[in-house]
């Protein structure tokens, strides 16, 4: 009983942080329709800023907590003046969602130039001895991060509901449109409330800081949590997320408490796609309808980039030769092994590119197929001492497999619902490889990964491998380009910004969906094979959740609904760390700025812009011939 | 006697309380143009959405050549020649012009997505060929300049021929078109009742809801009143203009005094 208990009250403590990091997300989405994956980001900076002036600066901890609390919402209230609110004017609400994605990857980047990647411990705020309660002992820091997160929910409530700012807040997430015609500045209190929640985020993250190991990915954590939390309560009620925020915390103590830890991790993402599923407007919400999106989605205007005929063929083969020809080049040092992860990773982004760019579906869980191929792959190979091709195989049957169970599960799901969907199904992933330890080797990794090999010649070599991926990239993509200039590209496409336009057309949505959550399965299944092949090892990090945001920014930076343009991010954000070692220490904070800057002004990615340039010359040179379909706009 | 083309028997549908459509039944007949007419608020879109199960009906039944549509998915709807168009143009950005006219083959495609990926050589003509009809069709439209344009770059009132050519290239049996001249000007307006014409003679039954009365007049076979949700008359166009009811519906009751 006793034991119980002390679960129980652990669980609300927990619970407590998870409800305010839950409070920020569904703040945002009330006012926005965006779910902002940034949040955690807000807690570790807050923590981290409050560690640095209690501990090296020595400041008192009222005034710690103040100044790490400003310098924080500083902080979100530049990223949101910068970024999140003037994209909110022109981006449809998946691309916001890769937005916060990217920002929260900046806010780690940042984190790891200021922080490092070691991680700090502040002490309690009132000494170490635990409170004893009628028997019932209680961490020291437990009462503060209740009272801390009951103010948080207590002022956000009279925020909102008793103050003129508050009230129009709500007054911009009912209808923007009739908000603006009422004279409220939009903008400026979409802005607002960006900078609240990093206030809210920072304070919750600075109070449960003596809990917890403060690292630059911690912000994960909270971001994981506080959205599980919110999509179980629901999406669109500030209650809701708290109370979803509290179950979340007794119901992860209980699991770790009677089962185990790994166990815990399991059930929060269970919990999230059973509620998912049977009940998408929450669990906590009254009343069977679910709101819909605040802001109804905009159109992804985008022009269309194509070299066609001759324009296609010629490019196509300049590509080839200078692919061909780069080893050469380069010579066989650290250049081309880089070379070969890069175009091995492309081969998943091109996978990304057609749930994405063609399909139009958001998938946060490529990384997750990755990690199937590799270790399915790997384990054969290593373990059982299987030939490379069988493990490589059975990667794809079991990728398709998860694939097909993931498409059927999300069939009716739509964007953020299915971005979370997709989500949750990478850290699905990531907690196996994580945990199970026996075939995994959990966190230290798997060793003894043979080279790739077909019959008795092994690709031992980097320059072997760059040639076989090369081949493979040349298949791949002729394959996909036969199949996206078809009928089935062509109804992918419908799908992407009108899936009842799609459906009045005899086009089959769910198919066509699946079809390309299959594609995108194979392809991810077969580049993490290769890659585990490669590098003759692999751990989860490798193929975890943070690499399917990497690819996303690939994918983005070289330009969505191209194919080929992936190539030109892959290569990029793999090889430019490699190039400039001095470099390494910022790769991910680049990353982020690249995620969010390329979704903000380059539409087309950098493909678009090198065709765009590409048929004005040859314009100028051959007037009135064009390479290129005109362009939207 | 052939069935008719489309059979409304009791449709109804509630949104909250407001009854939308409230037990229409009505025969549309095979071969012919029918129009569907009625104030804004009629229900005449929601009626659409109700054929095409883009909105489940409350209760009532719909035939198509005789056998019941029933639960069947909008797809599947439209894979059986049940093609509409939409109010606000709905053509595909992302696509050409061009692109978005060989969207509407999709009914007829087929070679499948593994052939058409592995360039089989089947796959490949069926595409050259789907090309060159929808060409053809954007020809006939007057809009072949446009072939290799964004379709969302172009006038709404192109936007709207470019849906309807995508819905032609399915080879519909029943067309169901939601106010496609608006947005055109008078000549447009002219070229459209002269195709849409063209296309009835050509074996395809229509039904066109249409808020210009002269274009319905001018080439509609029957035409249908919906007021408040139900049907306030049926007949030939000119027994429509006369009828007591619709001018009613149209003017209000002292008008029609």
């Amino acid at each position: 009983m006793e034991q119980a208990a002390q679960i129980v009250i652990g669980g609300l403590v927990q619970g407590s942080v998870f409800a305010v990091v839950a409070l920020g997300i569904a703040l945002v989405y009330r006012v926005t329709g965006i779910i902002n994956l940034a949040q955690g980001g807000f807690c570790i900076l807050g923590a981290l800023f409050y560690y640095s002036l209690v501990e090296p600066l020595g400041w008192p901890v009222p005034l710690a907590i103040v100044g790490s609390v400003v310098a924080t919402t500083v902080l979100g209230v530049a990223l949101g003046a910068g970024s999140f609110v003037p994209a909110l004017a022109h981006l449809p609400n998946s691309s916001m969602l890769m937005l916060t994605a990217g920002l929260m990857t900046f806010i780690e980047g940042l984190v790891l130039v200021l922080w490092g990647s070691e991680p700090y411990a502040v002490p309690p705020f009132s000494g170490e001895a635990p409170l004893v309660v009628f028997g019932i002992r209680v961490p020291s820091q437990g009462p503060w991060i209740a009272g801390g997160s009951a103010l948080i929910i207590f002022g956000v409530w009279y925020l909102l509901a008793r103050t003129a700012s508050g009230k129009a807040l709500l007054a911009c997430a009912e209808n923007p449109t009739a908000a603006r015609l009422m004279g409220i500045d939009v903008p400026r209190l979409t802005l607002l409330s960006f900078g609240l929640t990093a206030l809210i985020g920072a304070l919750g993250g600075l109070v449960s800081a003596p809990i917890l190991s403060l690292q630059f990915d911690a912000g994960r954590f909270f971001t994981n949590a506080g959205f599980i939390a919110v999509a179980i309560g629901g999406m669109s009620s500030l209650a809701g997320a708290v109370a979803g925020g509290l179950f979340l915390g007794v119901a992860e103590q209980l699991a770790a408490g009677y089962v185990s830890a790994l166990f815990s991790n399991a059930l929060a993402l269970g919990l999230l796609l059973m509620t998912l599923l049977w009940r998408p407007q929450g669990l906590f919400v009254v009343g069977g309808v679910r709101r819909h999106d605040v802001r109804t989605e905009l159109r992804a205007y985008r022009g269309i980039v194509r070299l066609r005929g001759r324009g296609a063929l010629v490019g196509g083969l300049a590509a080839l030769a200078l692919a061909v020809a780069l080893p050469a080049l380069v010579g066989a040092g650290g250049v081309l092994s880089s070379l070969v992860i890069a175009l091995i990773l492309f081969i998943a982004v091109l996978g990304l590119d057609v749930v994405m760019g063609f399909a139009g579906q958001v998938s946060l869980g490529q990384a997750g197929f990755m990690a199937v191929g590799g270790y399915t792959a790997a384990i054969l190979a290593a373990t059982y001492g299987l030939p490379p091709l069988v493990g490589v195989a059975a990667g794809i049957v079991l990728s398709l497999a998860c694939a097909i169970v993931l498409a059927l599960v999300t069939m009716r799901l739509r964007g953020a619902y299915l971005a979370l969907a997709t989500l949750s199904f990478g850290l699905l992933i990531d907690s196996l490889t994580l945990g199970l330890t026996e075939t995994t080797g959990g966190p230290s990794g798997l060793v003894g990964i043979p080279s790739f090999a077909v019959a008795s010649f092994a690709f031992d070599t980097p320059l072997r491998m760059y040639y076989l991926v090369l081949a493979l990239i040349v298949l791949l993509v002729l394959a996909l380009a036969g199949g996206m200039r078809s009928s089935f590209g062509r109804a992918l496409q419908a799908i992407r910004t009108d899936q009842m336009a799609a459906a009045a057309l005899g086009i089959n949505v769910p198919l066509h969906k699946t079809a390309a959550f299959a594609i995108a399965a194979v392809l991810g299944s077969l580049s993490g094979s290769l890659y585990a092949f490669d590098f003759h090892f692999l751990s989860p990090e490798m193929v975890a959740t943070p690499r399917s945001f990497e690819m996303i920014a690939m994918l983005v930076l070289g330009g969505e609904g191209t194919l080929v343009g992936g190539i030109i991010g892959a290569i990029l954000i793999t090889l430019l760390p490699t190039l400039f070692q001095p470099l390494a220490a910022y790769k991910t904070l680049a990353e982020g700025a690249i995620l969010v800057l390329a979704f903000q002004y380059l539409p087309d990615g950098l493909f678009g812009r090198l065709v765009r340039l590409l048929s004005s010359l040859h314009r100028s040179v051959l007037p009135g011939r064009r390479l290129l379909g005109r362009p939207a706009r | 006697m052939s069935p008719p083309a489309l059979a409304l028997a009791g449709l109804a549908k509630t949104f909250g309380g407001l009854k939308a459509v409230d037990g229409v039944s009505f025969e549309v007949p095979d071969g012919g143009l029918t129009a569907l007419i009625g104030p804004n608020g009629a229900g005449k879109t929601t009626l659409f959405n109700l054929i095409t199960n883009l909105i489940p009906p409350d209760i009532g039944e719909v035939k198509l050549y005789g056998s019941p549509l029933g639960a069947l998915s909008p797809s599947a709807i439209a894979r059986l020649g049940l093609l509409r168009t939409f109010q606000t143009a709905r053509v595909f950005p992302g696509l050409t012009a061009l692109e978005n006219v060989m969207a509407g083959a999709h009914r007829l495609v087929r070679a499948h997505a593994a052939g058409q990926m592995l360039w089989l050589p089947g796959a490949r003509r069926e595409e050259a060929d789907l090309a060159a009809r929808a060409e053809a069709l954007l020809d006939l439209l007057g809009l072949a300049a446009f072939r290799d344009m964004a379709a969302t770059s172009l006038p709404i009132g192109a936007q709207k021929l470019i849906e309807l050519g995508r819905a032609l290239m399915a080879r519909p049996r029943l067309l169901l078109l939601d106010e496609p001249a608006a947005g055109l000007n008078d000549t447009e307006t002219a070229e459209l009742a002269a195709l849409l014409r063209a296309v009835r003679d050509s074996g395809v039954t229509i039904m066109v809801v249409e808020h210009n009365m002269s274009l319905v007049m001018d080439i509609a076979d029957e035409v249908v009143v919906l007021d408040l949700g139900t049907t306030i008359a049926q007949g030939r166009p000119a027994e429509i203009q006369a009828n007591r009811r619709v001018i009613e519906a149209y003017l209000g009751a002292e008008a029609a005094a």
